[in-house]
């Protein structure tokens, strides 16, 4: 009879990756304008959205329907003798017994669907923005939050529209239906039964709410108990060095036992819901057998009426309590769906202007001219840039962590825009061409390289997807990855693991440089390509790396001067301004802050 | 193990049988008690409410008897009343007492785990995911939760609905009853049909959303990969591909469950409609009496529907039973041995390896050794390597016959290509794993006899990627210190370690959180944290695997210093790459392919062929240039 909440149940277990983040606020109050955008969600399917909510609207009333046919039959059958009627009014609840089944069908079948189609929709719009939203997004939310937006809070919003549209609309419809027949049965009896109802609901509504947040307290700890097994397995090394267990024992059962406090409290106030509901029930359900037999006796009420209004009463517990759960679910629900709409809203910074127009082939020349740039707007991190770079030049950046390298070529890469000045690529302000046309003939190699999940043959042809294997190899030989591919047991189809973790990052350093050089760019970024290669291996890459910067205008960072100390100039960057510029040979002669880095580095 | 109040102490590794309803009735153990009387108040509950419907009949039959009330019709009302206390009373104790023994059995579980896990030996960790592993500590261990806690008290409820309902229905007519229940094996068999399959079809679903959140996650974290190669439509694509199957596989399961509702719901209502007619033409024939007749309609209610939920309950508690494999798959690794206590026992008569051990002898530096497993005094941290080999596993030897002796407060510097033993060696002095073959010295005694936590108190270890954690700097600092530290010691091993300017920088100070909630700090500000964590720690051997290789230059100058005023005094090990890192160290050995190929020292090593001289004329090269 109620199963449907019971199903919904087992459809939506929350999935394991939103484990590991903390459950957010929650605005408290409705808003209303969240509410229609989220229904604005079903706008496409709207005509299943009407039809199966008069599917279960009829599901209701048929339920309703069925307890006052058992009171005919009482009445009208048993009492009186009459065994055609009761024949009668058995192939009538038969028959409608099919109407019932078949609406059963159609809605779980239309709504379910629905809600497969919404989260479907939810993770796809959500996606596909995400792809077009700027670096600095991602650089200030966490990658967790992101996670849960897509993964769980697109299940909630189309949970409410399936489900709690569902039991809403059968509550009321049942409710509605069983006082009507009450009424229609003893007015004065049904006039009781109104009366109590608000005080049910209101408890009902109250408990619940109690419960819930009882229940948000409970995944908050589950989510830091989660955390410190995920914390204690990840450094179970350090833990063992630092023979750190007995105290780390000691916090997680001071953890653990608050959720067991806060667990069995929702427990039991959950288990005190239902109780509480029933015996305010029975009050009502004591009044009416006290009036009701009076009334039996004096014949102004039926024997088959008092059986209807003790069935109807007793049941009615059920869409009260969906009631109940599905107002107090709304509120998670639409602060899962304001959190997912901030999402959406969130503008790219960096887009097409809408005058701009596609690259051609870069010649490669690069200008910074005066330009500014901050993170933060009180910590300016470039001021009053300004650097040309002809064509085919190789630019190295040397300097403190912080002075400025990556913000540089952050920018050459259109990650970020100059706040003032102008970046123009081949005389032209990069800002008037369109972004996709630019970043296509830019590649960079990272310090941490990330890889996909594949083969290494899939991560390589990350470069260019429409490479043969031929230039795949290729590729992967002048990057030096060759020699090591080929030695694993299934040689370019070994798979990388998640992130690339089966192999070393040495490994991936060199596999995301065969990537680049496959990618065949007019403008090369090495940010740090080369830290984790061992110097065997170093000093082959050396050579790849030198065919791969000839004729391409590049930028390369590095900690090892040994590997910058070829380029044609080398910038110091300090403090957002060039220290120093010049080659290597001039750099050392003036004697200055590359010198003593130089000679620091080599001092022996 | 833990004193806690809210559960008997209990080894959960003895819990393991064979048969795993024997394992959770053994993990039940003191809490066994309290969920017999959660059973007790569910039954007294459900009796409770078939009394209702007794009272009913006895209600109705009264007044529609020609002969005057027996009982006035207020005490019927308050029997009403009462019944629906008692039963609403006693249903709350069954979820108090059955959530109270849940709870505790599952809290003891976590703590056993969490503990288990932390006495796992390092080469358990080698050879699982972490993501797994966290997600049996945490789904799999609240599935169990559910399976005392909902799922097995859910099976209770209804089997005692069936059972107290059908005795009373007995009692009002047996061919009635009987004829009621028809139906029911059916309801059954149908319910556990559908649900096995629509389980299947579920964990299809969970899966293929465990792939899709990965595809998301790689997309995320691999965001500047992406865009720095233009690839959106690709990932688009990508994610497309695996969002639609998803959305394939959540039309199947939606089709499994309009399929099983209706069918069961249809068979339900139809022995339901049934049982009516024939009630009523039992009523009419005057087999039965009105008042019994609307008992029968009420119970029949409470007999049949029930039932459609079993085989839901009965499929979820089959897979309650596949979480506990999982999580029993854990308790049953072993821990990591605390002392070898054979060896303590046969220490006094200790034979060295007869082949070649003996020259050994006459080189202790402490003369004696100790008689039994006992915390050691401070190390001397002489450290010899006797014929030492090593294997994970059937065959894959990391180290070959290795041998070597270092004595107190020497640098030993290891060098050697990625793969050649270098880091295996290191980890067998904190006993990270137990070598396979040979012997390792440790102040004249095998390493075995010294108790884990004392030796590995002695041993300071800075890793290649250094771990914090996600506490503020200082708990970071003192994490490997037991006893309360005062600021001005942190700050002078944060000063040794040259970090203490940097977090002096922050403005939180030493009390900034690291990690995702607090700052991101770069490889060369963590390796600091690690080195002024150790510092701390003030242990008498110090191993260093390749702890500077990825960070800046200037960094390393700051971490070697720090370095050297950590080393004085102390036996240090140290894995580099770059020739200047190991040049200074008492003794250089070039490990390849699990065997020490190349000893002495810079000077004697440059002299002689060998990868010690390619690797120091390529970086010589790469400076001279």
């Amino acid at each position: 009879m109620s199963g449907f909440s019971l199903l919904i149940s087992h459809l939506s277990l929350p999935t394991m990756t939103n484990n590991y983040f903390e459950e957010e606020e929650f605005t408290t109050q409705f808003n209303g304008k969240v509410l229609k955008r989220i229904f604005d969600q079903t706008k496409p399917y709207r005509k299943n959205l009407y039809t199966f909510m008069a599917l279960i609207a009829t599901v209701a009333m048929l339920d309703a329907t069925f307890t006052y046919i058992n009171k005919l039959i009482i009445d009208e059958g048993i009492m009186v003798g009459n065994r055609e009627r009761v024949l009668q009014l058995v192939t009538l609840y038969g028959s409608l017994l099919f109407v019932h089944i078949s609406c059963i069908f159609g809605f779980i079948y239309l709504a379910a669907n629905l809600g497969e189609q919404i989260q479907y929709d939810l993770r796809r719009q959500t996606f596909n923005h995400l792809q077009g939203l700027s670096l600095s997004y991602f650089d200030r939310t966490p990658i967790g939050w992101i996670m849960s937006r897509v993964t769980s809070d697109s299940v909630k919003i189309s949970e409410l529209v399936t489900w709690g549209l569902i039991d809403t609309t059968w509550a009321v419809m049942n409710l509605t239906t069983a006082i009507t027949f009450m009424l229609i049965i003893n007015w004065k009896l049904a006039l009781i039964v109104a009366l109590i109802l608000p005080v049910l609901i209101g408890i009902a509504f109250y408990f619940k709410q109690k419960i819930l947040a009882e229940f948000r307290q409970v995944r908050k700890l589950n989510s830091k108990v989660t955390g410190s097994y995920n914390e204690n397995i990840t450094g179970v090394r350090v833990v063992k060095a630092l023979t750190r267990e007995g105290q780390n024992l000691g916090e997680f059962d001071e953890l653990a036992t608050t959720m067991y406090q806060s667990g069995y409290r929702a427990a039991w106030l959950a288990a005190l819901f239902l109780p509480s509901v029933q015996i305010v029930g029975a009050m009502a359900l004591g009044s009416i057998v006290w009036y009701g037999g009076w009334q039996v006796q004096m014949g102004s009420m039926t024997v088959g009426g008092l059986q209807a209004f003790i069935t109807y009463l007793t049941f009615m517990l059920f869409p009260i309590q969906d009631l109940a759960r599905v107002y107090a679910q709304m509120q998670n629900s639409v602060a899962s769906a304001e959190r997912i709409f901030s999402l959406l809203d969130a503008q790219a910074e960096i887009t097409d202007r809408p005058n701009a127009v596609p690259a051609a082939t870069f010649q490669g020349e690069i200008e910074f001219d005066q330009v500014e740039f901050y993170y933060k707007k009180e910590k300016s991190v470039l001021t009053d840039f300004s650097l040309k770079v002809t064509p085919g030049q190789t630019i190295a950046l040397v300097g403190p962590t912080g002075g400025g390298k990556s913000t540089i070529v952050n920018l050459v890469s259109r990650f970020y825009e100059p706040k003032h000045g102008v970046i123009r690529f081949d005389g032209m302000d990069y800002t008037q061409l369109t972004l996709a046309s630019i970043q296509s003939q830019i590649a960079m190699v990272l310090q941490t390289p990330h890889l996909f999940s594949g083969t290494i043959r899939e991560n390589i042809r990350y470069g260019k997807l429409d490479a043969t294997d031929e230039e795949i190899e290729a590729a992967a030989k002048v990057a030096h990855a060759h020699e090591f591919i080929i030695e694993l047991e299934h040689g370019y189809n070994e798979e990388v693991g998640e992130g690339g973790n089966l192999l070393s990052t040495g490994q991936k350093q060199l596999i995301s440089v065969a990537r680049a050089v496959l990618a065949n760019p007019r403008i090369l970024i090495l940010d740090e390509a080369t830290s984790s290669v061992d110097t065997l291996t170093e000093a082959l890459l050396q050579q790849g790396l030198d065919a791969l910067l000839e004729g391409r205008t590049s930028f390369v960072i590095a900690h090892r001067l040994s590997t910058i100390k070829r380029a044609d100039r080398i910038l110091v960057i300090a403090n957002g301004h060039i220290a120093e510029m010049g080659n290597h040979t001039e750099l050392m002669e003036s004697k200055g802050h590359y010198y003593s880095l130089y000679t620091n580095q080599f001092r022996n | 193990m833990l004193d806690s109040p809210h559960y008997p102490p209990l080894d959960l590794q003895k819990t393991l049988a064979k048969n795993r309803l024997i394992s959770l009735w053994r993990l039940m153990a003191g809490f066994r008690l309290i969920y017999l009387l959660a059973i007790s108040c569910l039954a007294l509950a459900v009796a409770s409410k078939t009394l209702t419907y007794m009272l009913l009949r006895y209600f109705v039959d009264d007044m529609l008897s020609q002969h005057h009330l027996t009982v006035p019709f207020y005490v019927i009302a308050l029997g009403f009343v009462g019944l629906a206390i008692i039963e609403g009373g006693f249903t709350f104790l069954s979820g108090r007492f059955a959530a109270r023994s849940s709870e505790g059995i599952i809290l003891r579980l976590r703590d056993y785990l969490f503990d288990h896990l932390q006495h796992l030996p390092i080469a358990y960790y080698d050879q699982i995911k972490t993501g797994d592993l966290v997600q049996r500590c945490s789904s799999d261990v609240d599935a169990l939760r559910r399976f005392f806690a909902e799922e097995a008290i859910g099976v209770g409820r209804i089997t005692l609905l069936f059972t107290v309902n059908f005795i009373a229905l007995l009692n009002l007519n047996v061919k009635l009853s009987l004829f009621t229940v028809m139906f029911i094996p059916l309801v059954i068999f149908i319910s556990i049909f559908f649900f096995r399959k629509i389980n299947l079809a579920y964990e299809d679903h969970q899966n293929q959303e465990g792939i899709l959140s990965a595809t998301l996650q790689e997309n995320l974290s691999g965001v500047r990969v992406v865009k720095a190669f233009s690839r959106q439509p690709f990932e688009m694509a990508k994610f497309e591909q695996e969002n639609w199957q998803q959305y394939l596989k959540g039309r199947r399961l939606v089709k499994m469950h309009a399929m099983y509702w209706p069918t069961v719901e249809f068979t339900c209502l139809f022995q339901y409609l049934l049982s009516i007619f024939m009630g009523a033409t039992m009523a009419m024939n005057g087999e039965i009496t009105i008042g019994t007749y609307m008992a029968f309609v009420g119970l029949a209610i409470w007999i049949i529907f029930p039932i459609q939920n079993l085989g839901r309950l009965i499929v979820q508690l089959s897979t309650g039973l596949v979480s506990y494999q999982r999580v029993a798959e854990i308790i049953k690794e072993n821990r990591e041995v605390v002392a070898h206590d054979d060896l303590a026992l046969s220490n006094d008569n200790l034979l060295l390896p007869a082949t070649n051990g003996h020259h050994y002898n006459g080189i202790y530096t402490n003369g004696h050794s100790s008689s039994s497993v006992t915390n050691p005094t401070l190390l001397q941290g002489e450290v010899i390597f006797d014929n030492v080999s090593l294997a994970y596993g059937m065959d894959a030897v990391a180290l070959h016959h290795i041998s070597f002796m270092v004595k107190p407060g020497q640098k030993v510097a290891l060098l050697g290509p990625t793969g050649s033993g270098k880091s295996s060696l290191v980890n067998l002095l904190p006993r990270f794993y137990d070598y396979t073959h040979g012997q390792i010295w440790l102040d004249g005694k095998p390493l075995k006899q010294y108790a884990l936590p004392e030796l590995r108190q002695q041993i300071g270890f800075v890793e290649q990627e250094p771990f914090l954690f996600s506490r503020t700097i200082r708990e970071n600092i003192t994490y490997g210190v037991n006893y309360k530290v005062s600021d001005a010691e942190v700050e002078q091993a944060a000063q040794a370690a040259a970090i203490h300017d940097v977090i002096m920088s922050f403005p939180e100070g030493y009390s900034t959180l690291v990690g995702e909630r607090g700052v991101t700090l770069s490889g060369g500000q963590k390796q600091r944290i690690a080195i002024a964590r150790v510092l701390l720690k003030s242990p008498r051997i110090l191993i260093f695997d390749d702890a500077v290789s990825a960070v800046d230059t200037e960094t390393e100058q700051l971490i070697h210093a720090a370095l050297e005023r950590l080393q004085r005094g102390r036996t240090t090990f140290i894995i580099a790459h770059r020739i200047q890192t190991v040049m200074q160290a008492d003794q250089i050995m070039v490990l390849d392919k699990g065997r020490i190929v190349q000893r002495g020292n810079h000077a004697e090593l440059v002299q002689q062929p060998g990868i010690y001289q390619q690797i120091y004329q390529l970086q010589a090269q790469l400076t001279n240039e």
